[in-house]
Formats: C-alpha cells, structure tokens, sequence
C-alpha cells in the first residue's frame, strides 16, 4: 500500500516561494493499494493535481472508479471539488462520502457549494460524471473495493469530523485531521480506531506554544500529535494539515524539535510525496 | 491614487514552485487614494495576506471601517473573506458592496459561506459588523474620496465591473467577464455556446457600448483575461476574455495602461512572461501601454508608461 499526499496545508492554500518544499494545497490524500485501487480522502485544492494523474490514465476516456472519503465540509477540505476534472468526463464514476452534519445531508452541502451564486456549474447535476453522493453513518464501515474502511468521530472545535482507517495488503493508515482531542485525552473509540496502525496521519497545524493561544479552535498541537500516537501504538507519525503562516523553514523546525520529543518516527507530511506503508 | 494587487488568480488558487513570480492567489485588489484612504475589491485568497497588513495598520484606534467591493460572489472572489483578519477585531466595521438583487440575500450569500458546514465560525458570531450595500450598474455612489462607477459585464449569473476615481486619477476592475460577441450569460448552466437570440444581440451590444463609454480615458484598466484566444476558442461558453479582447476594448475607449488579470491556473510563469512580451509589442502598436498582474505589484495611476513596481 502507498499514500500520496497531494495537498497537506490547513484552512487556507498557500502559494508563494515560502512553502514549495512541503506544498501550498490545502487537503487531499490518495491512498493506493498493490492492486492498484485507491482512494481518495478530502476534495482540497491539492485534487487539482491528483486530477492532471487521473486524466493521463483511464478516468480521460471516462473509465475511471473512485471512491472519495470527506472527513467533513469546510471549504478547505472541498474547495477543489469544482476543479476536479475527472468529474467532468461522462463514464467516470465518482462516489462521494461523507456524513451528514446537524441535519443537513452531505449532498445538499455540495449543492449549495455549486450553487448559482458561487459557482458557474450551478449544481452537481450538471457534472458530466456519474455522481454518487452517500452520507456515511458514524462508527460505519464502508465498502470501498479493494479496501476495508472504518470510521468514528472525532471532535473539531463545535463539530465533528471523520476518523478512518484505511486497511489494504495487511497494513494499515489511519487519518485523524481536524481534530482537537479533549483535555482528557482521546477518545477510547478513537484508541481502538487507530491501534497500531502503521501510519497515523494526525493534524498537528499549531506548535505547542501557539496551541495555548488557540486552544477550542478544533485543530491539535504537535504535542496532541506525538501523545496520540503514543497512545495507539501507530508505528509511524505523519504530521498534517499545516498551518497557512508555517514556512517551509518553520515546518523543518518544528519537525526537529517534534522527532526529539517523539518516541515514535516521524515526518511532516509532503506534497506529491508518495509514502510506503 | 495607487494599487497592489494580492492576488491575480483565477478559478482556484495555485500554488507551487510555476507561479512564484506571478503568484497563485485568486483576486484581491488594494486600491489606495493619495491621503491613504483604502478600498478593497474582491476578496479571494489574496485578501488573506492583505487582512494581516490592514489589522496591523489600522489596530490604533479601536472602530476602522474596511469598504469591500466585489465583482460577484463565485468562490475564486470571496474565498479569502473567512480568513480576512480585520474582521475577528470587535467594534470594526465591513462594508460589503456587491451587485445582488436584495441587500439581504447578499447577507445569506456572504453568511452562507461562513455557516457551520463550510467554515467553523458563523457569521454573526464573528465580531465585526457586516454591512451589505447592493451596487446596480450605471448608478454611481461615493465611498469616502472614491467615486466608484458600477458597470455590467457578461458572466454567469451576472458580475459587474467598476470605475473609480479620486485624486484626479481613475482605474477600472474588469473581472470577470467574456466578451461580447458569442454569447449573452444568463442565470443557467451552459454546458455549450448558446447562440444569442436577436434580443440577446442587442443586449450585448449595448453592454459592450457602456463597457468602452464608462472606461473613456480611464489611466489603468485591470481586464479579465484569463485564456488565451486558442483557449477562449475551446471555453467560450466559461465567461472569460482574452488579451487580445481586453486590448480591442481599451483601444477603442481611449485606456492609458491596461493590466492583464485573472490568469487562468494553468498560465505558468513562463507563459506569462510570453504573454507579457507578445502584448507589450501589440500595446505599444496602438498606444496602450500593456503589462501583466503580479502578485505584490503596485502601480500608481496616471503615470504615462508604468512599469510597475514591485515590492
């Protein structure tokens, strides 16, 4: 199984010679197992690229299947969703899931983000592709071929987003962004999600120092970060969702001073870097 | 008067090592008069670094008002709005102006982007208060020393342009529109060119009559010029000009300095720099003085040739 990151950044993409090494695209990560299945989880800007590799292969003649997993709907993590080529190819088909949020249907979120006011498309109907939108209940897992993946809330400021783990060639990575874990620790639902994974992808957007000024704003410390991983057993960490002020020399810093305080091996996540599993 | 712009993007913000002379944020312009009065217009991810440089500007005193003008509400023109610092400061003030057909649908347009299910803070929680002024093209209004003139341009859903003018100067923000020949954009998906009725025709003529009327002698014009005519020929039906349009255009109205804008995400640095070149030779040949938007590039209106000064 590989991952490839192909948008790593928080909140808002962040463009300009200060953040090339680990990439300006907000959200989305595409897991691939041997069989040559993947997955993509989030719709960030980074699907923009992602798009450039399916279109060069079978989703260009509108012959491509992808299953894509939302761990919620906050336009970082759906803002490439218009600008998703493949799902402008008639053939394609595209099934999108997520859950539903204080009662309004994932669907109809992503009807409102295609909008007349917000965008020219005017609605999901007009994407060329088969569209499936699915909302995904809590604690479920789901069908995804050549995959097993489960899911649980995780707690994100006022809200809830969607943990996975994504199981494939006997190994495991589990994606924790937005979250912030309550004072008292992880959730026991979350532990048994996440145990001894072989790759935790975890939010870590704010240094420990910035952290005690942002504490409640649904996003986790590189400190949270290192513990949760301690804490499951997870054989490697993967530092995400960046924050949009970190430079590249900033996220070097803040990997050095996070490998000293982390009993387990860890990198900042990279844009278009493929990892191993 | 003098400007910088933030972001000359369009359609989605890109970053990477292809656009770092250029930049990859989406529209956001700063407009400022010669006494340092201020006006925003659009508000994609470029407004996110502006906000930082306003909060620290204006955080002595306490009550600053922030005008913002925007072109329409497509995500590439409001999605740094979320992020705009200014607006997390208590007792300040954000007018929004904006061509909606109700000030209070504007609010639910604007609010919609910060509810819950798009972004964590919701619109009435965020400290600043939101005013919404609906602008209709051909009615001029006056925000502070500005004079700002809206005007109708051709786009999905409708988007209007602006004329402004203080200290003697003016410049005008044409983004975005197409053209005016091949199709009239109304409030429905195109998935194709949809030839123009007879009525449309008339329509677009007048728009494009009023366009070049409200730019005569205008000292800098930001147009729309997302593709290239290769490019237009394929997406016509997308709601973006050419270079080669926006030069007609200001041509005929008589334009000093016209500044390409909205580059289309696949327009690597080096395709801009071709662009550059290829229209500062077809400018020169009629007398209109072309450059190309960077990112952090101000310009100062009613300079004679402008190269631009990037800071």
């Amino acid at each position: 199984m590989k991952v490839r990151f192909w948008g790593v950044r928080g909140s808002c993409a962040t463009p300009g010679g200060r953040y090339l090494r680990y990439g300006g695209n907000t959200t989305a990560i595409e897991v691939r197992a041997d069989s040559g299945h993947r997955i993509l989880i989030d719709l960030g800007t980074g699907v923009t690229e992602f798009a450039k590799e399916l279109m060069a292969a079978e989703f260009g003649q509108g012959k491509g299947e992808l299953p894509v997993l939302l761990t919620h709907t906050h336009v970082d993590h759906i803002q490439g969703l218009p600008f998703f080529t493949p799902l402008f190819i008639r053939g394609n088909s595209i099934r999108i899931m997520g859950r539903e949020l204080k009662g309004v249907p994932l669907k109809e979120v992503l009807q409102d983000q295609l909008n007349g006011h917000y965008s020219p498309l005017y609605g999901l109907e007009n994407l060329a592709a088969g569209l499936e939108v699915q909302t995904l209940r809590a604690g479920s897992s789901w069908p995804a071929e050549g995959f097993e993946v489960k899911t649980h809330l995780a707690p994100h400021g006022s809200t809830s987003v969607v943990a996975c783990r994504i199981t494939a060639d006997g190994k495991s990575i589990v994606i924790m962004t937005d979250v912030e874990h309550p004072p008292e620790g992880i959730s026991n639902g979350l532990i048994e999600l996440a145990r001894d994974c072989d790759l935790l992808v975890h939010d870590a957007m704010f240094s420990d120092q910035e952290y005690s000024l942002r504490a409640g704003w649904g996003h986790s410390s590189v400190g949270s970060a290192i513990a949760t991983a301690q804490t499951v057993g997870a054989r490697r960490l993967a530092l995400f969702h960046h924050s949009p002020d970190s430079s590249d020399e900033q996220l070097d810093t803040l990997v050095t001073q996070a490998s000293e305080a982390s009993s387990i091996p860890l990198f900042a996540a990279q844009e278009g870097h493929d990892v191993a599993i | 008067m003098y400007l910088t712009f933030w972001g000359v993007r369009g359609s989605y913000p890109v970053p990477g090592a292809a656009t770092v002379r250029y930049g990859g944020h989406t529209s956001c312009v700063e407009l400022r008069s010669d006494s340092g009065g201020c006006l925003v217009i659009d508000a994609g991810t470029g407004l996110r670094a502006l906000g930082k440089k306003l909060a620290q500007e204006f955080r002595e005193p306490q009550g600053a008002t922030y005008n913002l003008i925007l072109s329409h509400v497509h995500w590439d023109h409001i999605q740094g709005l979320p992020f705009f610092e200014p607006a997390y400061i208590g007792d300040t003030k954000i007018v929004v102006h904006a061509p909606r057909a109700a000030a209070k649908e504007l609010r639910q347009v604007i609010g919609g982007i910060t509810r819950h299910e798009f972004f964590p803070v919701d619109l009435d929680a965020v400290p600043a208060d939101f005013e919404f002024q609906e602008v209709t093209p051909g009615t001029e209004f006056q925000i502070n020393e500005f004079t700002v003139l809206p005007i109708g341009l051709n786009h999905p859903f409708g988007a209007v342009g602006y004329r402004i003018d203080a200290d003697g100067s003016s410049m005008a923000y044409v983004s975005d529109t197409a053209p005016f020949d091949r199709m009239l954009h109304k409030q429905h998906f195109t998935a194709g060119v949809e030839e123009p009725s007879a009525e449309d025709r008339e329509v677009l003529s007048k728009m494009r009559a009023n366009l070049v009327a409200s730019l005569r002698g205008v000292d800098t014009v930001i147009y729309d010029t997302h593709f290239t005519s290769e490019e237009y020929e394929q997406f016509p039906h997308w709601g973006h000009s050419t270079p080669e349009h926006a030069l007609e255009i200001c041509q005929e109205a008589g334009v000093r300095e016209l500044v390409l804008y909205h580059h289309a995400p696949a327009h690597d640095d080096d395709t801009m720099d071709r662009i550059a070149e290829k229209f500062g030779v077809l400018g020169k040949e009629v007398n209109v003085a072309v450059c190309v938007a960077k990112e952090k590039m101000t310009l100062i209106m009613g300079e004679v040739t402008n190269p631009g000064i990037v800071a």
